[in-house]
């Protein structure tokens, strides 16, 4: 379990089972890769992404809106997100 | 919300820059669980064929060949301008995987049955 750094009382949610340092990929890269990562996981399981693109901060979100993986905390460049239940 | 995407692309080594964005898009699109279909037609049908993106590699991206073999393993499908590619005398024995050479209807099928489509 690898902890992002977590606010105060926060602590059980911002734990990750594996971590992902995308480095400065960005658009369709970093998304398409960070599929691949997320369903590597079981559902339920978190992933604590590092990405430093400029565009991550809003791309990382509507990618989570359209594909139903759960954003739990975004600090850029930290993202914590939890993969969603379905394939 | 559409559940399918298209990009549309009409360039290739004439423009390197507009074929790797439209495949680094293609590839948002599929990453997000979109039917996404990549429309090759003009210049853009050289892509199909096996070993022609090998050399593009436009600063700031991955190489094309990787893009492109990235897209397809997702799932995503490459439709290929009939017209087109006959025109330039291209061999279809040498489609890279992925790749259908397809008619107008084909797109207006995919298109019609509602996707958005950004073109390059």
């Amino acid at each position: 379990m690898t902890p992002l750094d977590p606010a105060p009382g926060r602590a059980a949610e911002l734990s990750a089972h594996a971590e992902w340092d995308a480095g400065h990929t960005g658009c369709g890269e970093l998304v398409l890769l960070l599929r691949n990562k997320l369903l590597e996981l079981s559902p339920g399981q978190r992933l604590l992404v590092i990405a430093h693109d400029p565009g991550a901060p809003e791309d990382i979100p509507a990618w989570c809106r359209l594909t139903g993986h759960r954003l739990l905390e975004a600090r850029p460049p930290h993202y914590l997100i939890e993969r969603r239940s379905t394939p | 919300m559409s559940k399918r995407f298209c990009v549309s692309l009409t360039f290739a080594k004439n423009d390197t820059d507009k074929a790797t964005v439209a495949f680094v898009v293609a590839n948002a699109a599929v990453a997000s669980d979109k039917e996404t279909m990549v429309f090759l037609s003009v210049e853009g049908v050289r892509l199909s064929q096996r070993g022609y993106a090998d050399d593009i590699h436009e600063q700031g991206f991955a190489p094309l060949a990787e893009l492109m073999g990235n897209f397809v393993k997702a799932g995503g499908k490459v439709f290929v301008c009939s017209p087109c590619f006959k025109k330039r005398g291209l061999d279809e024995g040498k489609l890279i995987d992925g790749a259908t050479v397809v008619g107008g209807a084909k797109l207006v099928e995919f298109l019609s049955e509602g996707s958005p489509c950004v073109s390059y």
